[in-house]
C-alpha cells in the first residue's frame, strides 16, 4: 500500500509539473524570421532582443541566410504553404515575383484594421518599393534596410591631384590614370567583378549615367550606342582595377577600401561600410568621401537595393508578426540598429540624428539616394536578365569577347526571354 | 521442392521484400518520374504555371552555349580529378605499405582533408589562391615569378578547382587502395622477392593486377562524384570567370533555384542523369566482369 501511494504521489507531481510547463508554453508565441546573415542578421537580433524585453511571451527563431539561400528557402516554404515563416526579408527586385504568386499579407489592410496609417517619417520612395504593382499598388512589405549604391573615393588623394569632387565618370577615369601613374601601392578603382549580380550591380550606375537602359517600354534595350559607350568606358576603367577583380566580392572591396589600398570604389553599399569610421578597424578614418555616383550624359541616379520585410499569408501569427514589424521599422529601433550594427535606416528622422551623421558621414547622400534613387526593372525575368547581363559583361571584362559582341549576345538572349 | 512449396517459399520473400521495394520506389522512382515529367513543361515554380511544350526544353538546352560549355567543363573536371585522385591514392598506398614507425600518424594526416567540410576547405583555398595576398602568389613573387590568377584567369580557374578536389579526395582513394593492399597475403611478396623480383616488378605484376578491382571501384566512385561537382564551384568562383568553371550541376542550380525555371532545370537534370547512368553502367560492367 505504501509503495502504491508513493508511486501515485510521484506520478501526480510529474503530471502537475508537465501541465504547468505546458500551460506556460501555450501562452508563448514563437515567431520565425527568414532573415539575412552578417550585419543585417546582427541588426535583426538587436530588434528581437528589445522586442522580447517588452513582450516576454514572444520568442524568436532567426534564420540567418545568405541572399541566394534566403531566396531559395523563401520560395520553397511559401510555395509549400507550410506556414514555417512569420516574417521574411526580401531583396527589392525579387518582391514583384513573390507577390505575383500572392504570398504576402496585404499591409494596407493590416494598417486599416488597427486604425493606423503609414508613418510619413518612412521615406515614401522606399515604402513604394513594397507596393505591388510598383509603385502605386497595395502595400505588401515595409523597408527594413535602406541600402543605396554609393560611390566612394579618397578625398585626400583627389585633393592631391587637384580635384575637389568627381562630377563626371570621365573625371573618375582621369583620377584612376593619375593614381596608377603616381601611387604604386594603391589600386585606382575597386568594384565587384564576380559574374552575375555583383558585376551588374557595380556597373549599372555607369550604364544609366551614359544614357543606356535595360528595358524600354518593356523591350530589351542593350543594343544601343549609349549601352556600347557605357560598356567600353567600363572596360577602360577596369584596366585600373586589381588583377583579380573578377573574384572580387563585397568583402574584398570593403577590405581594400578600409585598409587604404583603394583610391575609389565605384560601388559601395552602406550595409558594407558601417565600420569605415571606426579607428580600430579602419585605416582611412576621415579620408573617404561617400557620395552619389558621378553623371555623364545624364545626371547620376542612385540605385536602390533595399531589403524589405513582409509577412507570409500562411503565417500562423500574422498579428504578432505585424506588431513586430512595426517595432522593427520604428524610429527608436532603426536608431539602435544603425548605431550598433550600421544598418542603414529608412526614416527621415534617423538620418538626421547628429550623433549618427557624425558616425556615418554618408547619411545625407544615403537619404538623397533613398528619396530620388531608381529601382532595378520590375519584371518577372529580372534574375535571368541580370545573370545573362553579368555573364557577358564579365566575358567582355576578361577579354573573351568585345563590348559590342557582349551587348549583341545580351540583347538576343533577353529578347528571347521576354518573348 | 514441390511447385506449391516453391510458391509459398517465394511468396514469403516477396512479402518481406515488398515494404523495402515500395520505399525505394517512392524515394527513387517517384522523384525521377516527376523530373522526367516536368522536363516536358514550361514550369514556373513560383507561380506554379505549367504548359506542355514537348521536347522544347531539351532542344533549347542542346543549343544553349552555356550548357555546352558546362558539359565540356564537367567532362574535363571529371576526367582529370578522378584519374589524378586515383593515381595519387595508389601512389600514397604504395609509399605507406608495410609497417614502420609513424605510419599511423602519417595516415591520420593524409586523411585529414577528407574529414573537413568542403565550405571550410574552399574558404582556406580561396585565401591560398588570392591574387594579391595568397600563399601561392607570395611564393611565386619570392622566387621572381609572375603571380597567377588562380581563380581569375579563365584558362586556369577550372584546374585550380581540380587541384582542390584532388587535395580533398585523394585520401579517400588512398584508404580504399590501402585496404585492398592489406588484404594481399604477405607470402606472395616474400615468394616474389626470393625469386629475385625487384620492387617495381612486384608492384607491376603482382600488386596492381590484384588491386585492379579496387582501383576500378574507386575510379567509378570518384567519377560519379566529380561529375556532380557543385559546391566547390559555388564557393570558389560562382561559375566564373567568364563561365570557365560552369558545370552541369551549377547550370541546373541556376535554372532551378535562381530562375525557378523547373522545366528547363528538370530537362538538364535528365540529360545529366543519362550521362551519369552511362558512366555507372560502363564501370559496373567492367567490375562485374572482374568479379566473374
Amino acid at each position: 500500500m505504501k509503495r502504491f501511494f508513493t508511486a501515485a504521489a510521484v506520478l501526480l507531481v510529474i503530471t502537475a509539473a508537465l501541465s504547468a510547463a505546458g500551460s506556460r508554453e501555450a501562452d508563448v508565441t514563437t515567431l520565425t524570421i527568414a532573415g539575412r546573415d552578417g550585419a543585417f542578421g546582427d541588426a535583426m537580433e538587436r530588434a528581437v532582443e528589445t522586442y522580447m524585453q517588452e513582450n516576454p511571451d514572444v520568442r524568436f527563431e532567426i534564420l540567418k541566410l545568405s541572399g541566394p539561400e534566403l531566396m531559395e528557402q523563401t520560395v520553397i516554404e511559401l510555395r509549400g504553404g507550410t506556414g514555417a515563416f512569420d516574417l521574411i526579408l526580401i531583396d527589392d527586385p525579387f518582391l514583384p515575383r513573390v507577390q505575383e504568386a500572392g504570398w504576402l499579407v496585404n499591409l494596407d489592410d493590416m494598417f486599416a484594421q488597427r486604425g493606423l496609417e503609414i508613418d510619413p517619417d518612412l521615406v515614401e520612395n522606399m515604402v513604394d518599393i513594397g507596393r505591388y504593382p510598383y509603385p502605386g499598388g497595395d502595400l505588401y512589405a515595409l523597408p527594413h534596410v535602406g541600402n543605396v549604391a554609393l560611390f566612394a573615393y579618397r578625398q585626400d588623394i583627389l585633393e592631391k591631384y587637384g580635384y575637389d569632387t568627381l562630377k563626371l565618370w570621365d573625371d573618375v577615369l582621369e583620377v584612376a590614370q593619375l593614381v596608377d601613374e603616381h601611387e604604386s601601392d594603391m589600386v585606382p578603382v575597386l568594384f565587384r567583378g564576380v559574374q552575375g549580380n555583383p558585376i551588374v550591380t557595380g556597373f549599372l550606375p555607369i550604364f544609366w549615367a551614359f544614357g543606356a537602359d535595360i528595358l524600354v517600354d518593356g523591350k530589351a534595350a542593350f543594343n544601343t550606342p549609349e549601352a556600347l559607350n557605357a560598356v567600353e568606358f567600363f572596360l577602360e576603367l577596369a584596366e585600373y582595377a586589381p588583377q583579380g577583380v573578377t573574384a572580387y566580392q563585397a568583402t574584398q572591396v570593403r577590405d581594400a577600401l578600409m585598409s587604404g589600398a583603394g583610391a575609389m570604389a565605384i560601388e559601395v553599399w552602406p550595409g558594407w561600410i558601417g565600420e569605415l569610421e571606426n579607428p580600430e578597424l579602419s585605416e582611412v578614418v576621415g579620408k573617404v568621401n561617400i557620395a552619389a555616383h558621378p553623371g555623364q550624359v545624364k545626371d547620376s541616379s542612385s540605385m536602390i537595393g533595399a531589403w524589405m520585410v513582409g509577412i507570409p499569408k500562411d503565417s500562423r501569427n500574422i498579428d504578432q508578426a505585424f506588431d513586430f514589424m512595426l517595432h522593427l521599422t520604428s524610429a527608436e529601433i532603426q536608431e539602435l540598429m544603425a548605431d550598433e550594427t550600421g544598418n542603414p535606416p529608412t526614416r527621415h528622422s534617423v538620418h538626421q540624428i547628429e550623433r549618427l551623421v557624425e558616425k556615418y558621414p554618408w547619411y545625407p547622400a544615403q537619404l538623397d539616394g533613398q528619396i530620388s534613387g531608381s529601382v532595378r526593372p520590375r519584371t518577372d525575368y529580372w534574375a535571368q536578365i541580370e545573370t545573362v547581363f553579368g555573364d557577358f559583361l564579365q566575358r567582355a571584362l576578361v577579354g573573351d569577347i568585345s563590348a559590342q559582341e557582349a551587348l549583341k549576345q545580351i540583347q538576343i538572349r533577353v529578347e528571347d526571354m521576354l518573348n | 521442392m514441390k511447385n506449391k512449396d516453391r510458391i509459398s517459399y517465394n511468396s514469403f520473400f516477396y512479402i518481406i521484400f515488398a515494404p523495402a521495394l515500395l520505399l525505394v520506389l517512392f524515394l527513387t522512382a517517384y522523384p525521377l518520374g516527376t523530373v522526367l515529367h516536368d522536363s516536358f513543361f514550361r514550369y514556373d515554380f513560383i507561380t506554379g504555371a505549367k504548359d506542355y511544350i514537348g521536347f522544347q526544353n531539351y532542344i533549347r538546352i542542346a543549343g544553349d552555349e552555356l550548357f555546352q560549355r558546362s558539359f565540356r567543363n564537367t567532362l574535363v573536371f571529371t576526367f582529370f580529378a578522378s584519374v589524378l585522385e586515383v593515381f595519387f591514392g595508389v601512389l600514397l598506398a604504395f609509399l605507406l605499405y608495410g609497417s614502420f614507425k609513424g605510419k599511423k600518424a602519417a595516415s591520420l594526416i593524409i586523411i585529414f582533408p577528407m574529414i573537413i567540410s568542403t565550405m571550410v576547405i574552399c574558404a582556406v583555398w580561396q585565401i591560398f589562391y588570392h591574387y594579391e595576398i595568397g600563399l601561392f602568389n607570395y611564393v611565386l613573387r619570392n622566387i621572381g615569378m609572375q603571380p597567377v590568377g588562380w581563380l581569375t584567369d579563365q584558362r586556369i580557374a577550372l584546374y585550380s578547382i581540380i587541384l582542390v578536389d584532388i587535395w580533398q579526395w585523394t585520401p579517400f582513394t588512398f584508404l580504399i587502395i590501402q585496404a585492398g593492399m592489406s588484404s594481399i597475403p604477405y607470402e606472395l611478396f616474400e615468394a616474389a622477392r626470393i625469386d629475385g623480383a625487384k620492387k617495381t616488378q612486384i608492384a607491376r605484376t603482382i600488386t596492381l593486377p590484384i588491386l585492379s578491382t579496387q582501383i576500378l571501384l574507386v575510379l567509378m566512385l570518384r567519377t560519379l562524384d566529380t561529375f556532380r561537382l557543385f559546391d566547390k564551384v559555388y564557393a570558389l568562383t560562382g561559375g566564373g570567370p567568364a563561365n570557365s568553371t560552369q558545370t552541369l550541376s551549377f547550370y541546373i542550380y541556376r535554372e532551378g533555384f535562381s530562375f525557378f525555371n523547373f522545366g528547363r532545370a528538370s530537362a538538364a537534370s535528365v540529360i545529366t542523369l543519362f550521362f551519369v547512368a552511362f558512366l555507372a553502367m560502363f564501370y559496373l560492367r567492367r567490375l562485374l566482369r572482374e568479379d566473374d
